[in-house]
This record gives C-alpha cells, structure tokens and sequence, in this order.
C-alpha cells in the first residue's frame, strides 16, 4: 500500500500520522492487504436476501414513552457541563 | 483448604452452609489481587468498596435463603462491558475516564443474581488483539509463566480465573477473544451463539460477531453464568426470541454415541505438532467414552481470516467513528478548527492496531475496493456457514484445537500484525456461521503450558457442547499455575 492510499483512508478515518508512522503504516498495511488479497483467489457471490430473509421490519417494540435518562448522568462524562455539552469554539 | 480454588457451586455450598460468610470470601480475593495482580496486571480497576458493600447485602439474601446460584460469588468483568458509575476504559485512552451512566444488560442480570463485583478486567484496547499486550494500562501476563502473553483479548479475564483472582468472570468474543485466552490460561471460556446474550451495554467493535460469555475453572460454572445472562433483550435488536434452556441439563451426560466431526484442516499446516496430537488425544478419549468420531473437511477455512478481519474491521471502522472526544472520551488540547479536534483527538485517544483497523475497514469499504473485499468477505461468510451447516448433517458437535500454539512471549509478535491475524485460524469460522463454541483445556506443552480445545456446537445448542466439555474435564488431569 503506498503512502498516497494510506493518506487517503487516515483523512476518511479522521486519524493524523507523523511521516515516520506514516511509513511505517504504509509497510504493516502493505503485509496485512496481501493477506486479505486471498479472498480474491475464490468465485463466491454474496446472496443479500439470504441474508436478509429473516429479518422482520415489522418486528419492532412497541412505540411506548419511557422514563429518560437524568441530564446529570448523561452529562458526567462531558468535559465542562452547565446542563449541556460545552465543546471548544470551533466555528470560524 | 484455599477456597479460591473452588468451583462456583463448591463456593455456593459453603455460603448457604454459613461455612463463611460472603464478606469473608470477599476480603480473601481482594486479598489475593493485593498479593498477586501487581505482577499479573488482570485488572484495570479493582472495586474493593463496591465489592464489599454488594458482599454484605449478599449475606442478608443469604440469611434469608433465598441465594440463587450466584449469590456472593465474586467475579470480575471484562472493561468494556458498561457498569453503572465504574470507569469503562476499552483498556483504551480514548476512554481513559469514562464512567457509563447505565448498566449493560448482562450486569443488570448478574446484580439481579446478586454477584460481587471485584473489578473490571483487562483487555486488547476495544478488543483488538490477541494478547492483551495492546491495552493502554494494564498489559496483563499469563500465571503459568509471567514471561508470556496470557492471550486476548478477555486476557485479563481468563488470567484472573486462572491465577483465582475471582470465582469466574465475564469476556466478550469477536473472533477468539473469549476461547484464546481461556486456552493460554489453563480455563474453560464459551462464546454463545449470536444472539444468545444481549449485547445491549457491551462497548462494539464488530457489532455482526460481537458476543458477551463467561471465562471460568470448568464447564459446569460457565453453564451456571451462561443461566443468568442469556435471553432476549428489548435493547438489542439482534438478540434472539428464542427462550433460554438450562444450560447445566447435559452436565454429567453420556457421551455414548455423540456425534463428534474433526475438520481435517484445522489440524495440518500452520498448527504446533503438540498441539495437534494433543487435541486428537481428546479425541481417542471421547472415544473411549463411547463417542463416534467423524471425519470432514472445510476447505474454506483458509480464507477464513481475511473475511474475518475485512468485515470485522469494516463494522469497526463504522462503530469507532463515534469517538470524537466531543461527547464523551479523549479530548485533544488542540485543535484549531472542527475537523483537526477530532483528528487530533482520535489520532491521541487510538492505540496503533485500533487505527490499523480503521484503515483496513476504510480500506474494505472504499469505492473501487468494495466488491472485491468487504463483498468477497461476506460471499465467504455465507460459505462458511454452508460448511459448517453441511458437517452437522453428520454429527452433533466440532472438535478443533483452540490456538494453533500455546501462549508465547510478552515481546513476541507484537509488532508483527501479519503474525497476530493468522493466529486467529482456529476461533474465527464460530464467529462468521453465529455458533457456539467452548474451550477447555486439554494438555500441556513441553514448557508446561496449557494447551485447549474447543467444542463447537450448532445454533443455540450451548447445553451439549458444555456437556462435552464436562465429560471431558471429568477424567483429564488439571494442573494450576503456581504463582510467584
């Protein structure tokens, strides 16, 4: 896998590298592609409604109102909370 | 007597004979963890006032005879399984001080049963691995030998039931994560059918495969814990209607006449010569109890890893997506617009094999790779569930080695992710057909460590594979890790 590629999936993954570890992904991701190229030595086609032949839209629970969570509990792992997520100004 | 060493339903008759109290059984294994876990590291978190504070209210069930099974029983529970105000790390710093605001269903159950919480357990970060060597605090060893990786990724699980850290404990099995580890630590792990426990609470990585089951000393304890966590949850679409069995009903079974294939590739190429003629021992005892053994073949199995990690690795990359250290999780100092702040914050918060993954399922799913990956590896699910549908025509259950070798050195193939992936052979197919699968130990290599087998069943039939299991734990001759 070249480091143009690698570049490309880290920017969809949103994952920044060093050039160093940037070469160094490029070197693992090259050994772990080869194997996953195997797959591609057998003719099989996916079958999307075998999959799905059991798999029952209607099958849903009841549209009932429930007790919700309490703010504060949600709100514990947030950073700095006033009864809502506070996040970084990040809108120029 | 050292109680540790019981079993749980040894424990459960001490405890209602007020033999001791579950305050007492309690204090032993913090005691123990004090002792031990420094050098073992199988704990993230140890919950000492949780633990005591669950064992007195246990006591007064107790008191009352009115103890289920698990009542008092201290066990500890994989770290990415959600409990209510207790940090839930991933073993990850993405979620370094993560406290869940709920429980995952399995612990509302298990509190149900009354259990005492010990801790929360180490693991692979976000269950991505095999040796627990990933795990950003607590790179646990194995109590056979500390030099060695106790497997993963519910490593830290399987080395606190190995090393009686805990009566038995709680793991989660995407590709192996249960079975390996239990294999390299000498115990016995179950990853149910699909379906079987809910998922709702249990951190996803690979949410098609993922699987919560129990790690314990023998088949009979994984059937008790298997009793209380398995059924249908309204919160997880994808757990089955089906109701619960019993899961101890074919414990003390006869194996006379059970059905038992033995896929011919799962024990040639790529599989340690011991571990091999160790498994087929088994087998010539199951024999011996008057089990028929079946040969078959699998011939898909050796692109049963690639399919493994191109759709495990696509489900994660999707799930992972929501780690953006703005609701929760790991938060970059800097950061000067949107996009950079979660980019810093991910490329911070992710150890390199989670991003390896990320890569890898970009990569599956990218336009142009699509059909020739991620639509390859599916084709090759639903052919390897053909397989496995086709040799249970002619049998009732699949005996395979665990691991294609015992465990190895804490600085051996850790930096080889090629090396980590194959070793996977043995566990993935349980994963990609939905089957349950157990594994017990079955021997010990020359350097004296364990080596395990699995059992694997068809859907939903967890009770005969335990039974199996049982019968075999029976007669075979078990050897504890003597600790330092």
């Amino acid at each position: 896998m070249d480091l143009e590629m690698v570049s490309y999936l880290s920017k969809l993954g949103k994952l920044s590298f060093t050039d160093e570890e940037l070469q160094k992904t490029a070197e693992e991701m090259t050994g772990i592609i080869e194997i996953m190229d195997t797959v591609k030595e057998i003719d099989v086609v996916y079958d999307a409604f075998a999959d799905n032949k059991n798999v029952y839209l209607n099958d849903l629970r009841e549209d009932a109102s429930e007790a919700s969570m309490a703010t504060g509990k949600i709100l514990q792992n947030a950073e700095n909370s006033e009864n809502c997520f506070v996040v970084p100004k990040v809108v120029e | 007597m050292d109680i540790t060493k019981l079993k749980i339903r040894e424990m459960r008759k001490l405890l209602d004979n007020k033999e001791i109290s579950s305050l007492e059984l309690t204090q032993i294994y913090i005691d123990r963890i004090k002792k031990y876990d420094g050098k073992l590291e199988s704990y993230i978190t140890v919950t000492e006032e949780i633990a005591l504070n669950e064992a007195e209210k246990a006591q007064d069930i107790i008191n009352s005879g009115k103890a289920g099974e698990l009542c008092g029983i201290p066990l500890a529970i994989k770290d990415n399984i959600c409990t209510d105000g207790v940090k839930t790390t991933c073993a990850s710093k993405m979620l370094e001080d993560f406290v869940p605001p709920y429980d995952a269903t399995v612990m509302e159950k298990l509190n149900a049963e009354n259990i005492v919480m010990l801790g929360k357990t180490s693991m692979d970060e976000f269950a991505m691995g095999g040796s627990t060597q990933t795990s950003a605090f607590a790179k646990t060893k194995n109590p056979y030998d500390i030099n060695r990786v106790p497997g993963g990724s519910s490593g830290g699980s399987a080395s606190c039931v190995s090393a009686s850290l805990c009566a038995a404990a709680l793991g989660s099995d995407t590709g192996g994560s249960i079975r390996q580890p239990a294999a390299f630590c000498g115990v016995t792990g179950l990853k149910p059918t699909y379906g079987r426990v809910s998922r709702y609470g249990l951190v996803a990585f690979a949410s098609s495969f993922d699987q919560i089951g129990p790690i314990a000393k023998d088949a009979h304890d994984c059937a008790i814990i298997l009793n209380a966590i398995a059924g249908y949850d309204r919160h997880d679409g994808t757990a089955s209607k089906l109701p619960a069995a019993d899961y101890t009903s074919k414990i003390n079974m006869s194996m006379d006449g059970v059905k038992i294939a033995l896929p011919k590739e799962f024990y040639g190429e790529g599989i340690d010569r011991e571990i091999a003629d160790a498994v087929m021992k088994a087998a010539e005892e199951y024999e011996k109890m008057g089990a028929v053994l079946v040969e078959c073949s699998m011939p898909s199995l050796k692109y049963a890893v690639p399919a493994y990690y191109l759709i495990s690795s696509a489900e994660a990359s999707s799930n992972l997506s929501r780690y953006d250290g703005i609701k929760y999780g790991h938060r970059s100092e800097s950061g000067d617009d949107f996009n950079q702040l979660i980019c810093n914050s991910r490329s911070e918060g992710f150890g390199s094999e989670v991003k390896r993954r990320i890569l890898l399922g970009n990569y599956a799913l990218s336009s142009g790779y699509y059909d020739a990956y991620y639509g390859k590896a599916l084709a090759l699910r639903q052919r390897i569930s053909a397989e496995y549908d086709s040799i249970f025509e002619n049998c009732d259950m699949i005996l395979t080695p665990t691991t294609p070798s015992a465990a190895y050195g804490v600085n051996e193939n850790i930096s080889d992710p090629v090396k980590m992936y194959k070793a996977d052979i043995c566990t993935v197919t349980a994963n990609i057909a939905s089957l349950p699968a157990i594994s017990t130990t079955c021997g010990y290599n020359a350097d004296g460590m364990p080596i395990g087998m699995s059992l694997v069943g068809k859907k939903f039939d967890e009770a005969s594979i335990i039974g199996a299991a049982d019968a075999f734990e029976r007669s075979f001759e078990y050897k504890a890790p003597e600790l330092i």
